[in-house]
């Protein structure tokens, strides 16, 4: 499986080289090695680490993660060497010769990370002895970008990243996301039996005593909080609606489901009157081709739709679109630059391998047994879901759009990483679902063989 | 626990759905309306995509070209012509907003979207080899053209005034020149740099003489004595048995009817040496009386004059070749007087330089008013022929023999002493050249600079080229208009 991760990877390379300067790029041979070689390294770890591994997660995500190097490598090469490209300066600033090198250093970054959290985390059930540390720490994470000063955390009018120095920064919300899913798991299996069970009925559903809608009020503060200081409303829903998944899926309670939904759509919308930056928003989906929007905030919107417009069924073929005329299109309209080279064919393979992701985590929570697996698997799987919802829902004008990186294909560090460190908790924690039974220490000699006929 | 997840799946599912769905409407069914969205970038870089054809003139010189755009240009390519002044009438500009000229009329052939064109670009994508635009043959003789060109900037540099010149082939139609001053030069406009592009368009759009206008085909000047074609022409139509040797009223001073007004030759000079008031219309015509012509307008009517000039093929808006034509006018007066006036070609009258040319073809051709046109052929870039123009018959202007008369008269005008343009009868290496000259007057009391107007055909005994040269304000046609026709007709015909 991981040898067609690479293979596809590979093509996809040497097929930009050809179109852009019709040879292999010069640097195919140790870009390619690098990959290959932090790939193999990740597989050698599953081996040793978590043997029983779903096997698919790792190669889907290396394929992920290796087409977002092939795209950046395109973009890089946009307007440099003779090939077309577009602008200098500004949205429109060509990626630096290096964009490629330092996305696949993350890589390298992003799957020692995996490696890490396999060695270290032998056993998924432990993190639930850290419910309220690790809690805490995602809240600093989240919080911690909102109480810096603008200089060091703003970027394209959202407070959400730490700078170090000039060219380093993270985005401390992509950790902050898993670190709240763990704590949640880790709260919710505690308490939700309360959740579940305590509370009348009133027309038809069962709803929840008043004093046990703290945690769900406190994590929707949370996530306005988000909105409001941060500017990030794409995190903040993706946000609120892990932690409604999850208590969902905790107490099977469809009343959570309601009054989540019902709180988030309600803060919302309310942030949308309050708040010209969220009103914003819901303006440029509904109307992003009249003259003022297509020419201001819906520009970026339009051009990724006619972007992908453009691609058609089979797309243009890598390097031969004209992605760069998108504005910042290497980070949240990474999907649309695949719109337009690889067509309708390659973006429903990108999303049928989400869907698959998501769909061996989510196997991976029916299977598993303790009920922390569980909750953290489910959890992980739809926050994944979620996200790929929100960001390609968002450019492909489904939903409003709200600027999260795609994960594994957009540039960019944190939100790379972070990813790496979900599929490594997926793999840990199917590991344990598929782990076979510890044999038997009965003595085989007694027991009795029937053969029916 | 296990019911809720897999409810949350099925919700999963639907999401993945929803996203599956909504990208398979927006690249499948709605491609072509984000195309059509103004302001699509791609949409409109996307013209720049294949490399544009060439304009090549009938003798092979390649006068529009394309070749790639340096590095970092979205544009892929950059348009290019030689000698863009000289050709700027006939290839027009093709500026990354706008065109004209070939470069708009023929736009669908030269960036392979016409539908003569989508076998052999289907071809080309399964044979993988690169897609580019047909070719365009014109009608142009390079030199011609050259000649042309030369003759009104020589005439016509620094004085703020504007000229053309075009040359037909008589028996076909064919455009064999056509120039303009003054002119532009199409590189200017064919920038990519948006900014650089508005600039150079302004200084053009505000430049003295209208350079961007063409004035060969959409500047109409008075005809001065060259209607003196369609008056004699009308004539002859009008009395059949009537020859060039016939007699006509040419006096002295001609009074208008209804009037006090008295016309008078050019210079007061009496008409001929006949010692009467009779002259042989050859005379009459090589002399340029206006008195005698004057006279013969109002004896055939303006209603003649309208219908024959209208076969020569005035006073139609439909003509393209394929740019639009101006029409040349010619309006029916209210009174004699006017129409003395309009019968020699001032009053209403006006006319653009192929006009000019037109007459001299149709007289050339036997009275055969042949289609003008200017595009020879369309060449795919697998050398193959997809488009190629049959010369067609525009109308019968007038009876061989009313031709062969007026022919004959226009002869005497460069041949016999008397000639306005006997200057022009030697150094031609054996070529009779036939013509009439123009010198019409203008501004109020005739104040203005007259206008120089020179129509000509050669060689006689078998036309192959008609030219037509209008000089604003060059004075007499014999010297400012007649030149530069002589020119052409040397160089076209090859003569030293």
């Amino acid at each position: 499986m991981l040898i067609f991760a690479v293979a596809i990877v590979g093509f996809a390379y040497a097929s930009v080289g050809f179109t852009l300067n019709g040879k292999i790029p010069s640097s195919m041979p140790e870009y390619m090695l690098a990959f290959i070689v932090i790939m193999v390294a990740g597989h050698l770890a599953v081996r040793r680490f978590a043997a029983y591994a779903d096997p698919l997660l790792l190669p889907l995500a290396a394929t992920l993660n290796g087409l977002g190097i092939v795209m950046i490598y395109r973009l890089q090469e946009a307007g440099k060497n003779g090939n077309p490209g577009y602008g200098t300066t500004g949205l429109f600033a060509p990626l630096s010769s290096s964009a490629t090198l330092i996305q696949i250093l993350y890589t390298a970054i992003g799957v020692g990370c995996f490696v890490g959290v396999l060695a270290l985390i032998r056993e998924a059930r432990t993190l639930q002895r850290y419910t309220y540390t690790i809690g805490a720490a995602g809240l600093i994470l989240l919080a911690l970008p909102a109480l810096l000063p603008a200089s060091i955390s703003e970027v394209q009018g959202a407070k959400i990243q730490i700078a170090l120095g000039s060219s380093f920064t993270i985005q401390p919300e992509e950790f902050a996301k898993l670190a709240l899913a763990i704590s949640f798991a880790g709260y919710l299996v505690a308490k939700r039996d309360v959740l579940a069970l305590a509370g009348r009925r009133m027309l038809g559903v069962d709803l929840p005593r008043a004093r046990d809608l703290g945690p769900i009020l406190v994590a929707w503060g949370a996530s306005l909080l988000l909105l409001v200081f941060e500017s990030d409303i794409g995190t903040s829903a993706v946000f609120m609606g892990l932690f409604v998944a999850m208590l969902y899926i905790a107490t099977s309670r469809t009343s959570w489901l309601l009054i989540g939904f019902l709180l988030f759509v309600t803060g919302a919308f309310a942030a949308a009157k309050l708040f010209g930056h969220v009103g914003e928003r819901f303006t440029i989906w509904l109307h992003p081709f009249t003259a003022t929007n297509i020419q201001g905030n819906a520009f970026q919107l339009v051009q990724g739709l006619e972007g992908m417009a453009n691609g058609g069924l089979l797309g243009k073929g890598l390097g031969a679109g004209q992605p760069y005329l998108t504005p910042l299109v290497q980070s949240d309209f990474i999907f649309t630059a695949f719109g337009e080279e690889l067509g309708l064919a390659g973006v429903m393979a990108i999303l049928l391998i989400y869907a698959l992701i998501v769909q061996r985590g989510l196997r991976t929570a029916l299977m598993v047994k303790d009920p922390f697996s569980k909750l953290l698997a489910g959890g992980l799987s739809f926050m994944l879901a979620l996200q790929v919802f929100v960001i390609v829902g968002g450019v492909t004008r489904l939903i409003p759009l709200t600027g999260i990186t795609t994960p594994f294909l957009s540039q960019g560090g944190s939100s790379l990483v972070a990813s790496w460190i979900l599929i490594a908790l997926l793999a840990r924690l199917s590991d344990s679902a598929r782990r076979p039974p510890p044999r038997s220490i009965q003595d085989e000699g007694l027991t009795q063989v029937v053969t029916l006929t | 626990m296990n019911r809720a997840l897999k409810r949350l799946s099925i919700a999963v599912l639907a999401m993945f759905l929803l996203l599956l769905i909504n990208v398979n409407y927006l690249q499948g069914f709605e491609t072509s309306s984000l195309a059509a969205e103004p302001n699509n970038a791609r949409a409109y870089y996307g013209q720049f995509e294949y490399q544009r054809g060439n304009i090549v003139t009938a003798d092979g010189v390649t006068i529009a070209g394309s070749k790639p755009s340096g590095a970092d240009d979205p544009i892929k390519w950059q348009r290019y012509y030689s000698d863009g002044p000289m050709y700027a009438p006939v290839t027009g500009y093709d500026t990354i907003y706008s065109s004209s000229g070939l470069e708009y009329y023929e736009n669908a052939v030269l960036n392979g979207n016409d539908t003569s064109l989508t076998v052999r670009n289907f071809i080309d994508l399964i044979t993988g080899k690169t897609r580019k635009g047909a070719n365009v043959t014109v009608t142009i003789n390079s030199k011609a053209q050259a000649a042309a060109y030369n003759g009104l900037v020589a005439t016509l540099q620094g004085t703020g005034r504007v000229g053309a010149v075009v040359a037909l082939n008589p028996a076909t139609g064919a455009i064999l020149a056509m120039a303009s001053f003054p002119s532009y030069n199409p590189n200017e406009l064919a920038v990519h740099d948006g900014t650089q592009l508005i600039k150079n368009d302004d200084t053009l759009q505000h430049a003295e003489g209208n350079p961007l206008l063409n004035h060969a085909i959409n500047t109409t000047l008075p005809p001065g004595s060259t209607f003196k074609i369609v008056t004699s022409s009308a004539y002859f139509n009008q009395n059949p048995g009537s020859s060039t040797q016939t007699a006509v009223y040419s006096p002295t001073q001609l009074t208008l009817p209804q009037t006090s007004h008295v016309l008078t030759n050019d210079d007061g000079e009496v008409c001929g040496n006949t010692g009467t008031d009779q002259v042989p219309i050859l005379y009459a015509f090589a002399q340029s009386c206006d008195t005698t012509f004057g006279s013969l307008g109002i004896k055939v009517q303006a209603g003649a004059l309208n219908s024959t000039a209208q076969n020569f093929g005035m006073n139609s808006s439909s003509l393209k070749i394929p740019m639009p034509v101006s029409p040349s006018n010619y309006v029916i007066p209210a009174s004699e007087a006017l129409t003395a006036y309009s019968a020699i070609g001032q009053y209403s009258d006006t006319v653009t330089a192929l006009q000019e040319a037109m007459f001299a073809a149709t007289i050339a051709n036997g009275g055969k008013l042949m289609t003008p046109y200017l595009v020879q052929s369309v060449i795919a870039s697998d050398l193959s022929t997809v488009q190629s123009t049959q010369p067609s018959l525009l109308q019968q202007a007038v009876s061989p023999s009313v031709a062969s008369n007026v022919g004959q008269m226009m002869e005497a005008v460069v041949q016999q002493p008397e000639g306005t343009a006997y200057a022009f009868n030697a150094n031609n290496e054996g070529v009779t050249i036939a013509g009439k000259t123009g010198t019409a007057q203008n501004g109020a009391n005739n104040s203005g600079l007259n206008d120089a107007v020179f129509t000509s055909f050669a060689p006689y005994d078998n036309p192959t080229i008609a030219v037509g040269v209008i000089i604003q304000g060059g004075g007499y046609g014999a010297t400012a208009a007649a030149p530069i026709a002589v020119q052409v007709i040397k160089a076209y015909l090859g003569i030293r």
